[in-house]
Formats: C-alpha cells, sequence, structure tokens
C-alpha cells in the first residue's frame, strides 16, 4: 500500500505527511508514492540511511553543504511527461531542453553537496556530464539555453543579419524571412537533440527519482528532529515507551495544556482497553496506527523508545463513519467495516484497532457482538486492540484499563476547562471482566443538566 | 568606458528635457494600468521600452495575467506586441515564449504551471516582439519583481490589467502610469469624469503599520479594527452576502477592512449603519463603486483608504477609439491635466515626435 491511499483513511498519518517538509512537487510525488514496507532489511536499511541524514542536518561545520542540497531539491521540478515525449520520440521544445539542462546542473550541484556532507553511500545521483555537454555545446557551464549558434552552420550567419534589421528597424518582409528560416533551423536542432537525448531517458527519470527520494529523505530526518521521533527496533512484539500523538501533543503545547505520553506493549491476540469517558482510549488506538505506519513507511516514530513487531497492514475501526449519502447509518457502516476486517486477517498479519465496536446499538446484542468480535479474532494471526465500555464479557483474552481520574492530584477545581489535569492517561493490567462506571460523574463535572444526571442515578440504585 | 560616459551624458541630456521618463527612473518599479481595453497600454509601454532602451537602462518585464493577445478579443484591432530590445530580462508563458520573435537565453523556469504552461524567464539576445503573459497572483508578481531587483535590474516594468478576474495587483510596483483614453468615452467631459473617479481610488491614503501587514496576510472575510488595533473577524464570509439585516456590524468600532473586492451593495449598507466610517481596501483595483454611491458615502463622512497604493507619476491619453472616434489631442491632454493635477502625456504623439 502506498503513503497517498494509507493517508486516505488516517487523519493521524496524514497530519504527518502534510507536515513533512519537502522542498518540491517532485518531492511529494514520490513521498506519497512510497510504500508501506513489510521487510526488516528495507526498514533498517531505511532508517540507517535517515540516521545518517539526522547526522548531516545536525552537522554544523559543513551547514552551508546542507543549504546547498535544499536548495537544488527546491530547483526540483516534475519532468515527468518531458521525459515521457523523450521516449515516445515526441520532440522536445526549447523549455523542455532548458529543464532537462537545469536538472542535471542541479544533480551535479547536488551531488557536490551530497559529497560536502559525507553522504554518497546514502544518497547518490547517476552522473548526468554528458547530458549536459549536450545541452551546453558553448560549455558556458550554466543552465541557461537556447538554440546556440554552434548546433548549426547557418545560424550565426543568419542572426547577425536579423540583429542588424531588428536593432536599425530594417525591412520587415526580410526580417519575417529570416525569423521564419530561424524558426526552421531550431525545429531541426531541436528534432536532432531529442533524438540525442533519447537514449539517455532512463539516466534522466533515475536522476530525478533519486532526487526526489532525496527530498523525502531530508524531510524524514527533519521531522524526526524536530519532533523528536525515535528510530524503532525490531521485535517480536510492539512495546511503546511514551508514546505520543504529535498533533494532540503540539495542540496542548499551544494551548498550554499538559500531554501525557502513554506505554503500552501490543502482543499477539486480543487486547481489551476499558476506561472512563475522556480517558484518552481512542487518541490512544489512532497513535498507535499513525505510530505503525510511520515505522512501515521508513520514518522514525514518536515515543521514547519503540520496538515495533512488523506487520502486513494496519486495520482500523475508530470514530463515526455515518454516511448518510450511502444510506448507511453509524451502526451499518461500522459493522461492515469489522466485518471487512475480520475476512482481511484471515490470512494476513494485521494490526487491528477497533474503538468501542457497537457502541450505536442496543446493550444486550452489542455485548454479543464484542464477544464474537473478540473470539474470532482470538483465532487470527493478528495483534487486535479493542475499547469498549462492555463489562463482563466473560472473555479471558489481556485487558489495560486506563487508569483515568485522580481526584485531589492538585487544588486546582475541577471544571470542565481543567478536566484533563485530573486523568492518568497511563495504562494498567486489569484482571477483573469489569469496567469503570463513571459516566454520570463525568457528566456530572461538565456541568450537565442536573436533573438528568439525578434521575440516572435513582435508575441505578 | 567611453560607451558608458556617451550613455551617461545621453541620460544626463535625456532626462532633462523628457520629465516622463526621469520620473520613471527615480523609481524601481512601474506598472502601466489600463482604464479599460484600447487605452494605449501596449502604445505606452513600447513607448517606454524604446526610451530605456536609448538610455541604456536595463529593465526586466512581467505582466499580469493573460495579456498581449495578438489580437484583441473584444474589437478585433490588431493589438501591438511588447518589442523588447537586448539585454532586456522578461517572464512570458511557455505558450507565448515560444512563439516570441526576439532571440532569447532562458535563465529559469518556474515550478508552478499557469494554463499556459510553466512561466519562463529570459534574456533578449537579439531583438524582437513578445507576448506577455505573467503572474496569476500578486505573491507571484510581487517575487517576479524582487528576483529582478536581486538580479541587479534596475526597473521592473508590470503591463497591468484592471480587472476583476484578476487576482495580481499592479499595486505591488512603487510608481504606475495609468492609461486613458477616446475608448473609455469619446466625450471628453465623460472620460475626465469617469478618470477621476477611478483616479480619487488610486490616491487614497494607505493605512500605517503595523495594521498594513497584518491586514494584508488576510485573504477574504469583512473585519474590524478597534480602537487598540486588535482585529476581529466579523463571520461575513463575503461582502457580497452581506445585508441590511446586519446589525452589529459596527459593534467593534468604525474602522472596518474588506478583504476582497468592495461594492456599491457595502458602501450602502455601510453609508446608512453610520457616520465616520473608515473602510479599508487592498488596493484601488478592489474597489467597484458608482460615483453616486461613493458621493453618498463620503457626504456623511465616511471614508475608503488602501493597504498598498502605487505613486501614480503619469497619465498617458490615447485619443483614438476602436470605434474610430478621434479626440483631439492637445485639448484634451490640457483639460485632463488641469482636472487631474497630474502630467498628461498623448503617447502616440510624444513618441512620433521623439522619432
Amino acid at each position: 500500500m502506498k503513503i497517498k491511499e494509507l493517508i486516505k483513511n488516517d487523519a493521524g498519518f496524514q497530519y504527518i505527511i502534510d507536515n513533512m517538509d519537502l522542498q518540491s512537487a517532485a518531492g511529494r510525488r514520490g513521498m506519497l508514492n512510497a510504500e508501506f514496507v513489510n521487510n526488516p532489511t528495507a526498514l533498517e536499511e531505511e532508517w540507517d540511511r535517515v540516521a545518517e541524514a539526522i547526522r548531516a542536518t545536525n552537522d554544523i561545520p559543513n551547514r552551508r553543504y546542507y543549504i546547498d542540497l535544499r536548495h537544488c531539491l527546491m530547483c526540483l521540478h516534475d519532468l515527468s511527461g518531458t521525459f515521457a515525449s523523450l521516449a515516445n520520440h515526441t520532440p522536445l521544445n526549447e523549455v523542455e531542453l532548458f529543464e532537462i539542462k537545469n536538472l542535471c546542473y542541479m544533480s551535479k550541484a547536488a551531488s557536490t553537496a551530497i559529497e560536502g556532507l559525507s553522504l554518497t553511500p546514502t544518497l547518490s545521483l547517476p552522473d548526468c556530464s554528458e547530458i549536459f555537454a549536450l545541452l551546453d555545446p558553448d560549455h558556458t557551464g550554466i543552465a541557461n539555453f537556447y538554440i546556440y549558434d554552434s548546433y548549426d552552420s547557418r545560424l550565426a550567419p543568419l542572426r547577425r543579419e536579423l540583429n542588424a534589421l531588428q536593432t536599425s528597424g530594417g525591412d520587415p518582409m526580410r526580417i519575417s524571412e529570416l525569423l521564419a528560416q530561424q524558426s526552421d533551423i531550431q525545429n531541426e536542432v531541436c528534432l536532432r537533440l531529442s533524438d540525442q537525448l533519447h537514449p539517455w531517458v532512463d539516466t534522466l527519470v533515475k536522476t530525478l527519482e533519486q532526487m526526489s527520494y532525496g527530498d523525502f529523505l531530508l524531510a524524514k530526518a527533519k521531522l524526526a528532529i524536530d519532533w523528536q521521533l525515535v528510530r524503532p527496533t525490531l521485535g517480536d512484539v510492539t512495546r511503546y515507551k511514551n508514546l505520543f500523538n504529535p498533533r494532540l501533543k503540539q495542540r496542548n503545547e499551544e494551548m498550554h495544556l499538559r500531554y501525557q505520553p502513554v506505554s503500552i506493549e501490543i502482543r499477539p491476540g486480543v487486547c481489551l482497553i476499558t476506561g472512563a469517558n475522556m480517558a484518552g482510549k481512542t487518541v490512544l488506538l489512532k497513535s498507535i496506527g499513525t505510530a505503525q505506519m510511520m515505522a512501515q513507511c521508513g520514518m522514525y516514530v514518536p515515543a521514547e523508545e519503540a520496538t515495533v513487531r512488523l506487520l502486513d497492514g494496519v486495520a482500523t475501526s475508530i470514530g463515526d463513519d455515518q454516511d448518510e449519502m450511502n444510506g448507511l447509518s453509524s451502526y451499518a457502516s461500522e459493522i461492515i467495516k469489522i466485518s471487512n476486517i475480520l475476512s482481511d486477517c484471515r490470512e494476513r498479519e494485521l494490526l487491528v484497532l477497533i474503538d468501542e465496536p457497537a457502541r450505536t446499538t442496543n446493550p444486550v446484542e452489542g455485548k454479543a457482538l464484542v464477544q464474537a468480535i473478540i473470539k474470532i479474532l482470538e483465532g487470527r494471526p493478528s495483534f487486535t486492540l479493542i475499547t469498549t465500555h462492555y463489562g463482563q464479557l466473560g472473555s479471558s483474552c489481556r485487558r489495560l484499563r486506563v487508569k483515568g481520574f485522580v481526584e485531589d492530584m492538585d487544588n486546582i477545581p475541577l471544571t470542565p476547562q481543567s478536566i484533563n489535569r485530573f486523568i492518568d492517561y497511563s495504562l494498567t493490567e486489569d484482571q477483573s471482566d469489569n469496567v469503570p462506571h463513571e459516566a454520570l460523574r463525568i457528566a456530572a463535572i461538565l456541568n450537565c443538566d442536573p436533573e438528568m444526571i439525578a434521575l440516572a442515578s435513582a435508575q441505578i440504585q | 568606458m567611453h560607451s558608458a560616459s556617451v550613455k551617461h551624458f545621453f541620460r544626463i541630456f535625456a532626462t532633462d528635457f523628457m520629465p516622463f521618463i526621469s520620473n520613471i527612473l527615480q523609481h524601481k518599479s512601474l506598472s502601466i494600468v489600463g482604464l479599460e481595453k484600447n487605452t494605449g497600454k501596449t502604445v505606452c509601454l513600447n513607448y517606454i521600452l524604446h526610451r530605456l532602451n536609448e538610455l541604456g537602462v536595463q529593465v526586466g518585464v512581467t505582466s499580469i495575467g493573460v495579456d498581449g493577445e495578438q489580437v484583441d478579443s473584444v474589437f478585433a484591432t490588431a493589438k501591438p506586441e511588447i518589442t523588447l530590445f537586448r539585454d532586456t530580462y522578461f517572464i512570458t508563458s511557455e505558450k507565448h515564449y515560444l512563439m516570441r520573435q526576439a532571440l532569447s537565453n532562458i535563465v529559469a523556469v518556474d515550478s508552478q504551471r499557469t494554463s499556459l504552461g510553466p512561466l519562463v524567464t529570459a534574456k533578449v539576445l537579439i531583438p524582437g516582439k513578445v507576448l506577455l503573459s505573467g503572474a496569476a497572483t500578486t505573491s507571484i508578481l510581487r517575487r517576479q519583481i524582487q528576483t529582478f531587483d536581486s538580479m541587479g535590474i534596475g526597473l521592473s516594468i508590470v503591463d497591468g490589467a484592471l480587472s476583476r478576474l484578476s487576482l495580481a495587483s499592479p499595486t505591488v510596483t512603487e510608481a504606475m502610469i495609468l492609461a486613458t483614453g477616446a475608448a473609455v468615452s469619446a466625450n471628453v467631459k465623460q472620460l475626465i469624469a469617469k478618470t477621476r473617479h477611478l483616479y480619487q481610488f488610486i490616491m487614497l491614503d494607505e493605512v500605517e503599520e503595523p495594521l498594513r501587514t497584518i491586514l494584508g496576510d488576510i485573504e477574504s472575510g469583512l473585519w474590524a479594527i478597534d480602537s487598540d488595533q486588535q482585529v476581529h473577524d466579523l463571520g461575513i464570509t463575503s461582502v457580497f452576502l452581506i445585508d441590511r439585516s446586519e446589525q452589529n456590524i459596527l459593534r467593534f468600532g468604525h474602522t472596518l477592512f474588506a478583504a476582497g473586492a468592495i461594492s456599491d451593495r457595502l458602501l450602502k449598507i455601510l453609508a446608512a449603519k453610520g457616520k465616520d466610517i473608515t473602510l479599508i481596501a487592498r488596493d484601488f483595483t478592489k474597489i467597484f463603486v458608482t460615483p453616486e454611491v461613493y458621493t453618498e458615502y463620503t457626504r456623511r463622512g465616511n471614508r475608503l483608504m488602501v493597504l498598498q497604493r502605487s505613486k501614480l507619476i503619469a497619465i498617458t491619453l490615447n485619443p483614438t477609439s476602436p470605434q474610430g472616434f478621434l479626440l483631439d489631442s492637445k485639448s484634451t491632454c490640457d483639460a485632463l491635466s488641469d482636472a487631474l493635477q497630474t502630467p498628461v502625456y498623448d503617447v502616440v504623439q510624444i513618441r512620433s515626435e521623439g522619432e
């Protein structure tokens, strides 16, 4: 699966990708076409390259090379259309020839910067000097282009006459004649150059790809530095120490709110996550999904320490997907999605993340459905996390409970605004089959209608 | 050395006798804006390029939006292309670049594409005609002028368009020339009235910093500025959606900023709401107000200001209209000049005198 498909279903990962500081549209295109990888060797190699890019980014004595490299990447244009023309023997025009010359020029400048940063084995660009030479017959060494006189012996005398006439305001008929002749010769030259460039198309494609990749690689490194991401190690189970959600962490920092990272170990089989409302269960699932995608797309992950078990994919059912246009209620669209997940993970090892399944239907059938889902997923090769408010599910699977409300944490009055300071988001292993009953208390803290709360309490007693 | 001193001498000689050109040379960027089509904007531009070439001044030429069609699409009259001289830098789209007559050396191609391909920057090697099509937005235009400046080019010239459809504004340039003419009206009184109407918006006062920068970043909607210079969104996404039931438009004070176009409708509503209102427009090109409504608005003590304006250095007159009307050049120039207290030149005439 490509990054561009992954971000469609995961707003958290989309946020990460949107924050990648790429210099060019070509780099962005390369990034969106990068694959979700399940090959330990390939990922270790990619993380090695990210580590090298981080080293180069932090290499202050050689900062100028880094700035040069970023500048070259900024000048990168998406020439895939031009390369397609070249491959099809469609003659290129002057502007396209300039673009090719410019790419070769930038690739040479980028190679110099890459050497200066000692990044050579990590990022290497093909040699384009012969292509540049074809487009630089006067050996100017700069990235300017026009159909030079030296391409055709007829051009110099013709242009001398044209220049004299144009400068002195000479005979318009003769000028038109000369312009037409010049145009014909220029077209011949463009045709000839296009033929000469044809054998180089693969080199050019590779150069563009490698430079696009370089753009993506430097962006990965910059994100890892800016957001303090960590290189994952590979393992049989996934284990995060202080996993954080970059989007929420930044939002909380902007609003001067506390942000608490969470540590978790994800083992094969099913694990239930319970906890009061507002205890961060949904955010936790989202963060885990995003981190898995980041890792398997060769990025560092948002945690203090991370061990990642490579899997075939991430399957999620999080949030309300009510789609009135499809005529599906939130229950219907959710249950279809879960049913698809169950069949998807029959053969494949997936990270399955399901947020409060069957919460929008009646509790009797809802609970039965959750029990069924747990039972089926226990027999699959997946790593499953399910959040739920249903208790007494009668399953022996692993349970983690969000610690939740810690009263008297300090002396600040408990209000809807300060509520998150009273929640301990960390997880604890839970042996019981019960779930916390704190819905009414939270409603009271949120200043909801007292009559409603009183009546509900009376009903329970 | 010799040629440089001759140029220098010629420059002093020429500028003494050509206040028009010497005025231009005091600025680093200039836009030429036509009040309507066929007001001689291109003739004016060609004249200036011709004179500057004689003076040995290197220029960079760009334009707003798509312009320079070979045949005017409204009246099908032959539209003069722009003649560029040796060493002039210019920016145009790929499509128009490939149609040029001048021989030129490409120095850069922009990564952003327009409907006519990417924008190409090139330097003229052999003089000739060029079709210009350029920046679609003000920020691109500003960047182009900065690029010319950083290349050591003394003067950037923008072939400006005045259109509701154009997102790019010519007011990013320091100086401006307004082209008017018989195409606006064949009646001299009306011509003066219409030119004066636009002129008064060109001459509106600029707001000061820091407000200028703060408001400059706002892209849409109607905003209020309170007495502490705090900016508040009035929650009106388009001034075209505003209606008379809007009660609280002045709740933050009497200074407002409209990021988009200013219409008669908005001014009428404001005029009905109160006095001493200052409405800030982005620039004069965003003001689409009829003389009657504007008079009524100001009569009540309200005023308009702009975030950005160019210094109007001259008005040019094209005495012929595409329908064939011909105005008396001298008397019309004098009448316009008296009415607007700005130098007015008949570009066709001074060009023929100069040659």
